[in-house]
């Protein structure tokens, strides 16, 4: 069996603006709503992306005051089902393409 | 008042006058309606259940929901019929219907009474609704009462959860 005659090479493919856009992450955002309690709010945070207690109080009060909040930042198949799990709680919840 | 929801060692109990568990269930029922094979797409409460899932893209929020809504609606639906076998489950005691909660059954229990209170704020417009100037006699008057009266089930059941860890 012979060797490789030469180490592989990295062929360098330029980066298309579709690539760029197949690569960028997916927002996943929460919205504010009149119905769902402030503690319930935690709650979903916590059980769904394992956040600590404080950060889904700070980011629940985001949602509050702000009206929304960036809650997580992922490639697109996790971000789908985050928001599936958000909407199977009842919490407003929508994906975009980071920014 | 007395509480609702009381902890059992491991289990969660959950106790209702039976006027109240009439009231569940119809709640219950009308969403299993408002959400079930016949409901029509641009009903309120089903759209606030099944909310857009990709803003500034419709392609996408449609295959993203296409993807979604039915195991959405298939575990709405299951979650609906848990709670309404969790109160026959229920025996009575000191007039009350008491029903214990193991396992999962407290967070279905949970979730359920969020969907309802959220169908019910569907319904009354309660986004484009200003609370203080709701009368007694309004017609959104009732539905908001039950709406607070659920929360403040949600409360007690969410501070025990969060106290079993």
């Amino acid at each position: 069996m012979s060797g490789p005659l030469s180490a592989p090479a990295r062929v360098e493919r330029p980066e298309t603006d579709e690539q760029l856009a197949i690569d960028r992450p997916w927002d996943v955002i929460v919205w504010d709503d009149p119905v769902n309690l402030m503690s319930y709010v935690v709650f979903v945070l916590k059980r769904v992306f394992g956040f600590p207690d404080h950060l889904a109080r700070k980011l629940m009060l985001e949602v509050h005051e702000q009206g929304r909040a960036l809650v997580a930042s992922e490639p697109r198949e996790q971000a789908e089902r985050y928001v599936h799990d958000l909407h199977r709680y009842g919490l407003r919840a929508t994906m975009e393409r980071s920014s | 008042m007395s509480r609702t929801f009381t902890r059992r060692g491991e289990m969660i109990r959950w106790s209702l006058h039976p006027k109240e568990v009439d009231l569940v269930r119809q709640l219950v029922d009308d969403l299993s309606r408002a959400i079930g094979a016949a409901a029509s797409p641009h009903d309120a409460v089903r759209a606030r259940l099944f909310p857009p899932a990709v803003l500034g893209d419709p392609e996408a929020d449609e295959e993203v929901r296409d993807l979604i809504s039915e195991a959405l609606l298939e575990d709405r639906l299951a979650a609906l019929e848990e709670v309404l076998a969790l109160l026959e489950r229920g025996r009575t005691q000191r007039g009350r219907v008491v029903t214990d909660l193991v396992e999962d059954e407290p967070l279905k229990v949970l979730t359920v009474l969020n969907d309802v209170r959220l169908a019910i704020g569907a319904r009354i417009d309660v986004e484009a609704l200003d609370r203080a100037q709701v009368l007694e006699d309004d017609e959104a008057a009732f539905p908001l009462a039950v709406m607070d009266h659920l929360g403040w089930w949600q409360e007690q059941l969410l501070e025990l959860l969060d106290a079993g860890g």
